[in-house]
């Protein structure tokens, strides 16, 4: 059996047994009412947004559903994996795991596999729903480019809520603090994002939230280039035509892959020296 | 002379130890672990690690299982055959660390099958190790609900996975009842019998007088002395000593011609015990014939802690009560926080 082989074959064991774990059933019934929930909400016909707005297209309306993915299946991901390297440094597992031969970086993919798909197959079928429920609701398929993306993107970013909350579980000795980090960072990027938003255009004299001014879309689209909340929306505003932050698809994809490529980076580096 | 599998020559790991200043509060400073050790593992035997709290026996144990790298030395497969990668140090090492605790859903053989997963164990491999480790019968129990000693066993069972030729075990008899123990020595002796050779960490020293076949002294994370029992002792210049008990009167040592100040008297309820320094053979009978009551005999050789005593150059109490460097060591504990 090839490494690679290997990893897939680990990272099967770990999402199987993340996915039907406890706190999965208990998520559950949290991303059934976020995720096809607001899609459901947001394809309503009759449906009329802050500001007198309508959705137009299918497309819009899973942008608007997809508030799901980033206060639902996001806290999701880090209560699945907050305690992924923490809990079994704590009950001495990790050190049998460490004494493999298997090589570290290898272990930790699995890990980062693992743990992603363990959110990723539940957010993904309930993506699915959503869309069949705009659908029924709208009568409008979304286009094959826009379902890649919006798979994709949620993919993304619930990749990078794994790779963080491994990332603290791995500097942590007590679940505590593993959690503490984990709900720290999601709060930091859910919420407070916006106020470090504004203290910076504050701070820079832009007129804050003014949504005609353009200096202020401008500086939000690229603010939102550092949190993984704003590059996911950034990234399904490429297909949202009407919507312009200043911001462009290679550089949207670009911000993807540097949220993903380092964290990745860090928690293997991390992984490697790690102590028992 | 025996077959060496393994021999590590200068080895040396010290813990990094946080020691922050005002300007540089990440700053951290090399602190406790081993130093400069050398060691050579025969094949087919059991090394004994003894050591007090802190001494770096499971230091010593994590190098040798490739857990954490050398800072500086060198090991070797073999006599000569140096081992370039922790890695390699890790295909032909099994390492069963002190109480795992199991935890989860997951079931015993679940648990074994995915670390068997990173060693290329095959499910019948598994199968023959749960038999092997006495775990057939709660192959599906949940890892919860195992006992302390059922842990132990699965833990050497994940140490037994890819038939390694050398297998470390720290504190392995920790929570077994005493028939569960010697069903572990006993499966210890078969494995050394086929071949595989064992270092075994413990402090419950006097248990380990029957099962291993060489020692190494090991103190403040120096290994002070090597060997078999009788070597270390005879390296230590430690004699065999005399243990006599009795009832009523004890005798006056002066008179046989032994010195006062190498005989321990104790007294109590009209029973004696005496401990000799050296091995005095022809005592018993002239005791005997001057009507001495003697109730128990015995000319023994020192025991461990006599030689831990004797190789630190520290009494009984400064060696078992000085465990101040061992806080220093990060230890896997719920209380330890970010490292």
């Amino acid at each position: 059996m090839n490494d690679f082989k290997r990893i897939v074959k680990l990272a099967k064991r770990l999402t199987f047994e993340r996915m039907f774990s406890t706190r999965m059933y208990i998520m559950l019934p949290v991303l059934l009412l976020f995720i096809p929930g607001m899609a459901w909400g947001f394809s309503d016909p009759n449906i009329v947004l802050p500001g007198g707005h309508q959705p137009e297209s299918a497309m819009e309306v899973l942008f608007y559903a997809s508030l799901g993915v980033v206060f639902g299946a996001t806290m999701c991901a880090v209560l699945l994996s907050y305690d992924g390297v923490s809990r079994e440094r704590a009950s001495g597992v990790l050190e049998l795991r460490l004494s493999q031969p298997m090589s570290r970086a290898h272990q930790s993919i699995a890990m980062i596999l693992g743990s992603w798909k363990a959110i990723l197959i539940p957010t993904w079928l309930l993506l699915l729903v959503s869309v069949l429920v705009v659908r029924y609701r709208m009568g409008e398929w979304i286009s094959l480019t826009d379902f890649l993306v919006y798979f994709s993107s949620t993919a993304l970013i619930l990749l990078w809520y794994v790779l963080f909350t491994l990332l603290a579980s791995s500097y942590t000795r007590e679940q505590g603090t593993a959690i503490s980090f984990g709900v720290g960072m999601w709060f930091l990027f859910t919420f407070l994002w916006a106020l470090i938003t504004t203290m910076v255009a504050f701070a820079s004299g832009v007129s804050i939230g003014q949504e005609n001014d353009a200096s202020w879309v401008m500086l939000e689209g690229a603010l939102d280039l550092l949190s993984p909340n704003g590059v996911y929306h950034h990234l399904l505003e490429t297909r949202l035509p009407q919507i312009d932050r200043g911001i462009s698809s290679w550089q949207s994809w670009s911000m993807g892959l540097v949220w993903t490529i380092i964290p990745s980076w860090m928690f293997i580096r991390r992984m490697e020296k790690i102590l028992p | 002379m025996e077959e060496v599998v393994l021999r590590l020559e200068g080895a040396t790991y010290r813990h990094s130890v946080y020691a922050p200043l005002p300007l540089k509060p990440w700053r951290s400073i090399k602190g406790p672990g081993i130093f400069e050790a050398n060691i050579s593992l025969q094949k087919g035997t059991i090394l004994g690690l003894v050591g007090p709290n802190g001494a770096g026996k499971t230091t010593l144990l994590r190098v040798m299982a490739g857990i954490l790298p050398l800072q500086t030395g060198c090991v070797y497969s073999g006599s000569d055959d140096l081992m370039r990668t922790e890695q390699q140090l890790r295909q032909m090492v099994g390492h069963m660390p002190e109480q795992v605790r199991w935890q989860g859903r997951k079931t015993v053989r679940q648990a074994l099958l995915e670390l068997g997963e990173m060693r290329h164990a095959s499910e019948k491999r598994i199968d023959k190790l749960l038999t092997l480790v006495g775990l057939t019968t709660r192959k599906d129990s949940a890892l919860s609900e195992l006992s302390q000693g059922m842990r132990q066993r699965l833990t050497l069972g994940v140490a037994l996975l890819g038939s390694p030729k050398i297998l470390l075990l720290d504190e392995p008899l920790n929570g077994l009842d005493p028939v569960g123990a010697a069903a572990f020595v006993a499966l210890l002796k078969s494995l050394t019998e086929k071949g595989v050779s064992i270092v075994l960490s413990s402090h419950q020293v006097e248990g380990l007088i029957g099962i291993i076949d060489r020692l190494a002294l090991m103190h403040r994370g120096h290994i002070l002395a090597e060997g078999t029992l009788e070597g270390v002792a005879k390296s230590l210049k430690l004699d065999s000593k005399t243990e006599i008990k009795g009832t009523g009167s004890p005798p006056r040592f002066k008179k046989y011609g032994i010195n006062p100040s190498q005989v321990h008297l104790e007294e109590k309820n009209g029973y004696w015990n005496a401990l000799l320094e050296q091995a005095q053979p022809h005592l018993l009978t002239k005791l005997v014939n001057d009507g001495v009551e003697i109730t128990e005999w015995s000319i023994r050789q020192p025991n461990v802690v006599e030689m831990l005593c004797a190789a630190t150059g520290q009494s009984l109490e400064d060696v078992g009560l000085e465990v101040a460097s061992s806080a220093y060591v990060p230890l896997r504990t719920f209380g330890g926080e970010e490292e």
